[in-house]
Order: C-alpha cells, then structure tokens, then sequence
C-alpha cells in the first residue's frame, strides 16, 4: 500500500455543501478505514486519514465502529478441541500412509561389513533360498493386499457412498436379509454375501448411485452394523484414484469423520465396505471375499 | 534433507508439533461454520489429513496456521454446498442502510451500548448473516487473529480486497447489530437518549 497517494482533504475546487465530491471521498476512504483502525495502512496514508480524520466526525465514528467491533469479535470465547477428538486425529494420522513415503533403509547389518562375513552369508542365504523361495511364494498369496489412502471428496463415487451410508444409517434399513434374491435380480452383476466370523447379513436392498445401478447388503459385524455397496464395474472403475490403485494389486481406503470405507476389485463388480470402523480394521473383512 | 526423506516417526513427530497446536482455533473457525460440534470436528478432521498427505508442501514451519487454515476452508466450502449455513442472508440493503444511519448521525442508538450486550451465540449469528466472504475476512482479522497479508495468503485475494472485506464486514455486522437489536433483545437507548446525538462510542460530539 506504499504507492497509496490520496488526498482525503477538502479540494481547492470543493465547494461547502458539495456532497458529491465528499460522498465519493468518504466511499475511498471506507475501504481504508477497516485498516486505517487496525494499524494496517503505511504511515503516509496513516497520516493522511490523520488529517482528514481532525475534520470529518463522520469518519470518526466509522473507525470508533471498526474498535468497537474488532473488540467485541475478539472476546469470543475459545474452543477446546477434546484429548478424544486430538487422539482420534493421531490415530487417523497414524493409519494414513504418505503417498511419497519411502521406508529408510534398514540399517547395515553386521555381515555385510566385511567381504568374508558377507560371502559366509551369501553362502547361508545360498542354502536357504530353495527353501525359502517356496515359502515366500506361498505366503505371498495369502498375504493381505496393502491399502492405497485416497481422499474421500475427490473421488465421487465414495463421496456418494459416504452421503448415502450416513443416510441409511440415520433411519430404519430399508430392506431385510431375504430380499437378497430380489436384489441379486436387480443389480447386472453377482451379489454374493461375505462370510467372516461375527458377522452375518441383516438387510440387502438395491438404490441407484451416480445413476447406475448398486446393490447394499447390511452386516452386523459383532456389535457394529457395516455397509457393504457393490457396483458395476463401469462405476468402479471410473475414476483413477480407484483403478490406479486397484493395479497396482492394492485395496483403497478412504476416511471421512468417523466413517472408514474400503473398496476392492469383485467378480464383475467393485466392493466398498463402509462403517464407524477404521479402514485397516475393514480389511479383515476382505478377507471373507475370498469366500464367497 | 526434504521432508519425505525424515523417518516416518520424525515426520509424525513434527506433524504433531505443527498442527495439533492450532486444533482449538481450527475447531472454532469450523463450528462457526457448520451445524454440529461432529461436523466441524470432522471437517478438522478431514483437513488433518489432507494436510498430513500433503505436508511435504509445508515448507516455512512459521506459516503452519495460515496453511491449515487454507486446507479447512476448502474443506469446508466443500460442506457449505451442503449446508443452509447462509440461506438466511438478509437483504444488504437493508443493512448498509442501518449502517449509514449510525454513522450519519440519524440514529440515538450507542452503538457500544449495545455491541457490549451481545453475546457470543448473537454474534455468531450476526456472521451468519452476512456474504461469507465478509464474514471470513473479519473472522480471520478479529477472532483468530490473522494480518492482513496472512488473511489474502489463506484466501488467495490481494491485501487490496482484503482490506475492503473487513471495512465492509464490519460495517455489515454492525447494521446486523442494529438491524435485529430488538429481535435479540437488545433492546434500544433511544427512548433513553432523546438528546444524546452520540452513536458508535458514546462520547464523541457530533460534527
């Protein structure tokens, strides 16, 4: 604001009484005032409303305006977030992986430090690896597929499962576990419940979403209700926070509030499990997947 | 070294000591602008973690709050399209002119007088009832304490506009103030002052 050059003083053409030419003063001037008040203008400007200021009561009584109000907005009181809600952020933090997050390296180990200590090893790993080789591969097919943390409103199609999932959650559920044949005639894509232990099917029902068809099946997963929406494979695969991470032979997980959804790649469709539940923990239902 | 090559629990670490601090502020810029404590503890929430997923970007430590409050407002105009935060708008008209009246010298209202009989749910309210924009740019400046340079920094305007936005919001929440004083049971000092010709601080003479 240091090339503000304005003269708020009297003009050598005003006439008294010419109310145009002070109106449209006074209209400059009102945009200043705000910070004329917080101490915000250069001190040259600062100076000149100084000036006009020893005239013009009017003025006077706008920048006693600004006071007032910055010190009446000033006595709001503070809020105070709960060691809850601070832990329950934590957590959030804690569960949700940097997209550019590399592991450091694992420190050397002893035997790599010399030559003959490493060829002792490599001679080890050499005689294990037969062995070892087998297990890997074995365990690897049985090993959880890792999550991809995506957010929530930039993929529409979870956007749209959240809004909905908080709405059925605010009513009644709209259908009952025997409609489940009736959904599975509704919906152009197989609807085949998850099995798991504690857990066991409530209500199935069909909806639209994103106008394509879906089919919702309810579980009560111990003492927690759970949200399972398949949709078409068109759908699920639209957007490429979801097909990018799908790929890469991951799950992807999104969180919004207090609400954990997790999504994965089925026969002909694309499974989102949602629920007050962390996203981690919903990855031990995919594992029912498997099973049906 | 950039900040992906920390070990994940320095980054954690100092996550913590960057954001958590400004919890309570963050959380009271939200509840002000959603319906429920959960909503606006969500919207914290959600603004924790697109700031952790995106921390490396947080390259000054000393502008952590305005960053912050930069990621909540875009998680929160994403919750506004949803809510009728601002369907009550009154007619602006209306208020600049109850604005004008007070500093033309037409009223006998003291406006200190009344501004000091507000409370905090009539003020929260005042701000809902003018433009957003306005509203925010005072909020900034007066509850949460922003400079002016942070406060275009947050809402990516030029100091210019935000300097106009504050001037102009007060005003409005003024002629808010006047406008629903009876409404809100602030009653009025005119019957009071039928001679007293003072309107913003009570004790300046008029012109």
């Amino acid at each position: 604001m240091s090339d503000l050059h304005l003269n708020f003083g009297v003009q050598p053409n005003e006439r008294p009484g010419d109310d145009d030419a002070r109106e449209a003063r006074h209209q400059v001037l009102a945009t200043l005032l705000g910070a004329y008040a917080d101490g915000e203008l250069p001190p040259e400007t600062a100076s000149q409303i100084d000036a006009h200021l020893l005239g013009c009561a009017r003025c006077r009584r706008e920048v006693d305006l600004h006071a007032v109000m910055r010190e009446c907005l000033s006595r709001e009181p503070q809020v105070l977030a709960s060691s809850a809600f601070r832990d329950r952020i934590m957590q959030e933090i804690a569960d949700t992986r940097l997209p550019s997050f590399t592991p450091a390296s694992e420190p050397r180990a002893w035997w790599q430090t010399t030559r003959v200590r490493a060829g002792a090893a490599l001679t080890v790993m050499a005689l294990a690896t037969t062995v070892a080789v087998n297990q890997w591969q074995s365990a690897a097919a049985h090993a959880p597929p890792t999550s991809s943390r995506v957010d929530a409103a930039g993929v529409p199609l979870f956007a749209t499962i959240l809004d909905d999932y908080r709405r059925v959650m605010a009513g009644d559920l709209p259908g009952r576990a025997r409609d489940l044949d009736a959904v599975r005639a509704a919906v152009p894509f197989p609807v085949q419940p998850l099995h798991g232990a504690g857990l066991s099917l409530l209500a199935a029902w069909s909806t639209d979403l994103r106008g394509e068809p879906a089919a919702v099946l309810a579980y009560r997963w111990h003492d927690r209700l759970v949200l399972e929406y398949l949709v078409a494979e068109p759908l699920f695969f639209r957007h490429p926070g979801i097909r990018g991470p799908i790929a890469a032979g991951q799950l992807v997980s999104a969180v919004r509030g207090a609400q954990g959804l997790l999504a994965w790649a089925a026969p002909q469709s694309g499974a989102i499990l949602v629920g007050e539940v962390a996203p981690n923990e919903l990855s031990a239902l995919r594992v029912g997947d498997a099973a049906r | 070294m950039t900040q992906s090559a920390l070990p994940l629990e320095e980054q954690h670490a100092r996550f913590q000591t960057l954001v958590l601090p400004h919890l309570d502020r963050l959380l009271r810029f939200a509840q002000r602008r959603t319906a429920s404590t959960g909503d606006a503890e969500d919207a914290v929430q959600d603004t924790c973690v697109k700031a952790w997923l995106s921390f490396e970007d947080l390259r000054d430590a000393d502008k952590a709050r305005p960053w912050l409050y930069r990621i909540l407002r875009s998680v929160l105009s994403d919750v506004s399209e949803k809510s009728d935060r601002r369907r009550q708008l009154v007619d602006i008209t209306r208020l600049e002119q109850a604005h004008e009246e007070l500093i033309g010298g037409d009223t006998d209202v003291v406006f200190s007088e009344v501004a000091a009989r507000l409370d905090s749910e009539m003020l929260a309210r005042a701000l809902t009832l003018i433009p957003e924009d306005f509203a925010t740019a005072v909020e900034l400046h007066d509850i949460d304490g922003f400079k002016y340079h942070e406060i275009a920094e947050i809402a990516g305007i030029p100091i210019g506009t935000v300097m106009s936005r504050i001037s102009r919001g007060r005003r409005l929440l003024a002629g808010t103030i006047i406008a629903n004083r009876r409404a809100w049971g602030l009653g009025t000092s005119d019957a009071q002052k039928p001679s007293a010709r003072t309107r913003i601080g009570g004790d300046r003479s008029a012109q």
